[in-house]
């Protein structure tokens, strides 16, 4: 950062494995800093989710959208083509498109009518002769692709830098629990029109921590599990994990959180669901095998993809990407994911019981919205403190059994400290993290689940 | 096209509604909300009616059976929702918000049998946290005359916005 003050406090993160106590520093949230940080190191050098191939289904088809600050053109070429360009005209930077979506075969722009095609070549220069080796010229004035785009299962990722590694290699375990939800129907999945878009006053890790967090599921939605135990679905913390995926990814493993449709009935969804759930069941088994029918139909999965995508294979499939605008907001999309060619009383069901639980109109949702912007709030109390050593939140929560090996329990806080000691070195702050004590050679992670 | 003067009455159930009556019942709606009467605010629906409200991207057509949304309540989930609200663990509205709703542009259309359309502008103002959000957009309700009144049988807020602004949740009733 060569001469640059420093402003932000080290450590950032505090393992004490003698106190069996994790902290890490209030700053991560509120500093402009570590914001600039963020988008300079983890939003410009990780693979980002983009979006999900079905979105745009149909050669022609685009969506724009921004990634880490950067307004991008999502589309499929007049071959079919997936690709991801910068929205900004090659000449003077013009935003080249201003629509959010639709179809179209050419990108022009309306400031000086350069006109591209949907495979980022220039299709038409108005004069063009007026430059000096025009054909040279206009071969260097393509649309900008970002450097890296790779596909898996479906989910759109780029990077901004062309050296980040492969992509499968990037997602680790994590790769195969997105197999697994393309695995749930024979005919695979497909995202559905209807995004939910809100913004949070919050900063983008307090959305990740909820995420990662069973913990906070009884007494934040106390009312949504009262409707559940009242339509007669035993809520439970029995037999629930945490898993640290490694590279910053998290998955919390639920099995008494709600049924999941076409999946694990519960009484609400009715007795034609119950005999559609057992059929689809019974195919599950025979195409994948009992075992791995098991782990795709009976638990719950909240999966944690770092740095902006989560997967909630609960209830229903909710794609949700973390868009950071400032240190205390950040902008929410959020996808419905669906079986192709689903029943249509199943289609409505799912919607229905989705939609009752996830987005800022659920009846659990806007708890846990309320629950970060009150830390996002809260925080400013212990800035800039006489005893910054207050200054920190506390994420020690299940680290007594971390350091016996046992597996780490969806209430604990596991698969938060793995996201954090993963950011940490994501955001390349020089001793950012401190440890003190012994720390165990290895963290638990993944699990055999073929 | 009869649609101008055809805002101002239909014939309905065996009576003629009028757009005062119609008026009438949507400002009591917003009093009731900003009152925070959420049994009131039941009193208003008929038995079995739904709550909608489609995403910023809605498209005239679309079916909240086959799209996402950000509210797609039947009638059980309203009284959930209900239940919810008036409980004190309803979080992201403990404290409530105190809220502002105007209503405008009422216009009436479609007549069935027993059941009418209404189309509707409005702009709800919430204050919460120290924050003061503006919410705007219209509202496409299905209304049956009763005996005792008119009552929603689809109750439905389309925003206008292109997406839900910071801290602008719909945690309460739009």
């Amino acid at each position: 950062m060569g001469s640059n003050p420093r402003t932000v406090p080290a450590p950032m993160i505090v393992e004490d494995w003698d106190q069996l106590t994790f902290r890490v520093n209030r700053e991560a949230y509120r500093s402009a800093e570590i914001f600039t940080r963020e988008r300079g190191w983890v939003w410009t050098h990780t693979w980002l989710y983009l979006g999900h191939e079905t979105e745009i289904p149909n050669p022609n088809d685009f969506k724009v959208r921004t990634l880490g600050g950067r307004p991008l053109i999502f589309c499929r070429d007049t071959a079919g083509e997936v690709h991801a360009f910068l929205n900004s005209c090659p000449h003077r930077g013009t935003v080249l498109c201003r629509e959010s979506e639709g179809s179209t075969r050419l990108f022009q722009c309306f400031y000086h009518a350069w006109t591209f095609r949907n495979n980022g070549d220039l299709a038409a220069i108005p004069d063009a002769d007026a430059y000096e080796s025009s054909d040279e010229f206009k071969a260097s004035m393509g649309l900008r692709s970002v450097p890296r785009l790779e596909i898996h299962e479906g989910y759109v990722f780029v990077a901004f830098d062309p050296d980040v590694p492969p992509l499968l290699e990037h997602l680790g375990d994590a790769a195969d629990y997105m197999t697994m939800i393309e695995q749930q129907h024979v005919g695979g999945m497909t995202t559905l029109p209807g995004t939910q878009q809100y913004s949070v006053r919050g900063n983008w890790k307090l959305a990740v921590e909820n995420a990662m967090d069973g913990y906070h599921f009884a007494p934040t939605h106390n009312t949504f599990v009262g409707y559940l135990r009242e339509s007669g679905f035993a809520v439970t913390d029995d037999n629930q994990y945490a898993y640290n995926l490694g590279n910053g990814h998290g998955l919390l493993v639920l099995t008494g959180h709600g049924g999941r449709i076409s999946m694990l009935w519960e009484p609400r969804f009715g007795e034609d669901e119950r005999v559609r759930t057992e059929q689809h069941r019974a195919e599950m088994t025979q195409r994948l095998g009992e075992k791995r029918a098991h782990y795709v139909a009976d638990e719950s999965h909240i999966l944690f993809v770092f740095p902006n995508l989560l997967l909630f294979d609960i209830e229903g499939l909710s794609i949700r990407q973390l868009e950071p605008v400032a240190p205390d907001q950040t902008d929410v999309r959020a996808w419905q994911l669906v079986p192709r060619d689903e029943d249509p009383a199943a289609r409505a069901l799912r919607m229905k019981t989705v939609v009752s639980f996830v987005g800022p109109g659920g009846l659990a949702t806007p708890d846990d919205i309320e629950a970060y912007e009150a830390v996002q709030r809260g925080i400013q109390a212990t800035a800039g403190t006489a005893a910054p050593e207050l200054d920190y939140s506390d994420m020690s929560r299940g680290m007594a059994d971390e350091v016996k090996g046992a597996q780490g329990r969806s209430t604990d806080e596991g698969a938060m400290r793995g996201f954090w000691r993963h950011w940490v070195d994501a955001v390349g702050i020089d001793d950012g993290l401190a440890v003190h004590g012994e720390r165990p050679t290895t963290f638990l992670e993944g699990r055999d689940v073929r | 096209m009869t649609a101008i003067t055809g805002t101002h009455s239909v014939h309905c159930g065996g009576r003629t509604i009028t757009r005062p009556e119609v008026e009438d019942f949507l400002y009591s709606e917003a009093d009731i909300l900003d009152r925070w009467d959420y049994d009131g605010w039941l009193a208003l629906f008929e038995p079995g009616a739904r709550y909608e409200i489609p995403t910023t991207d809605y498209r005239p057509g679309w079916s909240p059976h086959e799209t996402g949304s950000f509210v797609d309540d039947d009638w059980d989930l309203i009284l959930a929702r209900v239940k919810r609200l008036k409980s004190r663990k309803a979080h992201a509205e403990n404290p409530h918000s105190r809220t502002h709703r105007l209503v405008s542009n009422v216009r009436l259309s479609e007549h069935t049998e027993d059941s009418f359309r209404v189309a509707a502008s409005f702009v709800v103002h919430r204050a919460r946290d120290g924050r003061f959000d503006a919410y705007v957009g219209w509202y496409e309700h299905v209304l049956v005359p009763t005996g005792d009144g008119l009552r929603f049988r689809l109750r439905r807020s389309i925003l206008g916005h292109e997406s839900l602004a910071a801290g602008a949740r719909l945690s309460f009733i739009l």
